[in-house]
């Protein structure tokens, strides 16, 4: 261990903690992933919406996609025309959030149309002022991410032997994961059923019933961002930074080859220490709130 | 949970045979007539007609995703787009190798065709008779999405590397670690289009344009992925190439998006009866 690889694993740790909270703000302005079945159920069950609806694939590959672009064009830029990293990946960022913003749109467009006969108008006016928010946010986890990939394959040493794309697209993946797990439920638990006391779980028949007036007008998806921001998006980026930061320290502090056990014992005792403070964090918060309203006791499945 | 999905037995505008044969045949085709036009010509300026074939395959898998998917499968969608693409990528391997074990590169392409509709066959025997999905279309279904998605990732290979030889596509395409963006922006064109266009008024016609034109992105993509492997003018040819297909194709989605939508408008409150 030196301090220079240490300080590198903080870089790693705190790019990922943007990328964490950009990428679920991300997923929220477009009503991705998990909440995106009750934004398309709305119109479905009569309450048509000006809500965004980007449906691509669920987080995980979608943002497997545009770290995957981003990392493509810096690399092709780094090894064929010798460009500067940084600018090799903000360009790389650029033209994955073009990519985001063509397929935002087509997802918007053709679910939209694609529910005619529940009378949901597909609005120009949305696309044009919520697209940009989801492209900029892609481009700051793209560019984070694959910033993360150069680090692993150029900086820090030993160097990662695999080649920066598929770096890119593994940890795209992963962020895309993280921000289903963790970031989602702040969205859509808390925000898509507001008027519902937090807690009491979400009855097949409220599917759909989301909140679609706001204080004053509409709700649209900006607002959703606005709430998520506060709590939602840094709650993951906290969870994918801790993931990235703790992983790579045991193996910056243990040598991975003739520490191995260490390395990996570390490990175990993060995965045992989270459990437990997890299982404290529940039980707590069912003494101090619980019983929730309406529950009726576990139902046998 | 499962949205909206309920295109089964939707009416088709094309026929699942047609679209088929013309798949095949039009990716094969295409992947040759690049392999021959620059082998003859000693350049790779045709290999941009290796990325227009792999739209072919994604025409055929994306179409097999509209069927299968059509029966409720809702947020399988991704699942299976990337089961294809994943079946894909070994059937690539297979042929790419087999074929160099018999020193007859040019045959890859067949190989490859061919081990991944038995392959696909065999998984969706798997996934109807052992998982019980029962879909009627399942064998049939993933013979499509094995088959096109194998072709996808064989022209936009051979886009990148402008080549069918085995050791040129391993060094230009998986070292280089471009089969990362050639598996998920491939992915992404065969099962975005059904996803994007999920919900019970989802036409036929506006879902494969939409297919060609996410094709279109990733010609887009590996024509940025060329610059390293391939002549600049060759690389730029197919950027050019992949922008052409990915405007024509978007501007195609909506005016078919305008066709089909209930209204589409500026801006404006909720539609009056829902006010």
């Amino acid at each position: 261990m030196d301090a220079l690889s240490m300080g590198l694993v903080a870089a790693m740790g705190a790019l990922a903690t943007v990328a964490g909270a950009s990428e679920d703000i991300d997923s929220d302005i477009g009503s991705q992933s998990n909440p995106n079945s009750q934004v398309q159920l709305a119109a479905q069950v009569g309450n048509p919406h000006r809500i965004y609806n980007k449906a691509i694939a669920g987080e995980p590959p979608s943002n497997a996609l545009w770290c995957t672009t981003a990392a493509i064009v810096a690399y092709m830029l780094i090894e064929a025309f010798q460009m500067p990293a940084l600018f090799s990946i903000a360009l790389g960022a650029s033209v994955a959030a073009l990519f985001d913003g063509v397929m935002s749109m087509s997802a918007y467009f053709g679910r939209n149309a694609s529910q005619k006969r529940f009378n949901q108008w597909v609005y120009l006016d949305i696309v044009r002022y919520t697209t940009p928010s989801i492209m900029a946010h892609v481009w700051i986890t793209s560019f984070c991410i694959v910033t993360i990939t150069y680090i692993q394959v150029y900086v820090l040493t030993p160097h990662h032997p695999f080649p920066i794309p598929v770096i890119a697209l593994i940890w795209g993946l992963t962020v895309g994961a993280i921000g289903s797990s963790v970031g989602d439920i702040h969205y859509g638990g808390e925000r898509e059923f507001q008027w519902r006391l937090f807690g009491q779980g979400l009855s097949t028949m409220l599917s759909g019933q989301i909140v679609r007036k706001a204080e004053a007008g509409l709700r649209n998806s900006i607002d959703n961002a606005w709430f998520c921001a506060k709590f939602g998006g840094p709650a993951t980026g906290m969870g994918f930074g801790l993931t990235v930061f703790l992983d790579n320290w045991r193996t910056t502090v243990f040598d991975p080859v003739s520490q191995a056990l260490l390395a990996i014992g570390t490990g175990v005792f993060f995965v045992i220490v989270m459990n437990l403070y997890n299982f404290y964090l529940e039980r707590s918060a069912r003494r101090k709130y619980g019983p929730y309203p309406g529950y009726k006791g576990d139902i046998a499945a | 949970m499962t949205v909206g999905g309920g295109a089964a037995g939707a009416p088709a505008a094309f026929d699942v045979k047609k679209i088929r044969i013309y798949g095949l045949a039009g990716s094969v085709l295409g992947i040759y007539l690049a392999w021959i036009l620059n082998t003859v010509t000693g350049t790779d300026i045709f290999s941009f007609i290796g990325a227009v074939a792999a739209l072919f395959g994604v025409v055929m898998g994306a179409n097999a995703v509209r069927r299968v998917c059509g029966y409720g499968i809702g947020t399988g969608v991704p699942s299976i787009g990337m089961l294809s693409l994943g079946m894909g990528v070994v059937a690539v391997a297979f042929g790419l190798s087999v074929a160099d074990q018999f020193g007859m590169g040019a045959l890859s392409v067949i190989v490859t065709l061919v081990y991944a509709m038995i392959f696909g066959y065999v998984v969706g025997v798997i996934a109807n008779k052992v998982i019980k999905f029962n879909i009627p279309v399942m064998e049939e279904g993933l013979t499509d999405l094995a088959a096109g998605g194998a072709m996808a990732i064989m022209g936009w290979s051979f886009a990148i590397s402008g080549s069918l030889a085995f050791a040129d596509i391993v060094n230009d395409v998986i070292n280089t670690g471009y089969i990362a963006i050639i598996f998920i922006c491939g992915g992404l064109a065969i099962l975005h289009p059904f996803n994007a266009n999920l919900g019970p008024d989802e036409k036929q016609d506006r879902t494969l344009v939409n297919g060609v034109m996410v094709g279109g992105l990733s010609t887009i993509a590996t024509g940025i992925c060329a610059f390293l492997t391939l002549t600049p003018a060759a690389a730029l040819l197919q950027l050019v190439v992949g922008f052409v297909i990915w405007y024509y194709f978007f501007m195609w989605y909506y005016r078919l998006v305008k066709r089909d939508a209930s209204a589409v408008v500026g801006t404006g409150l909720l539609p009056p009866s829902a006010l």
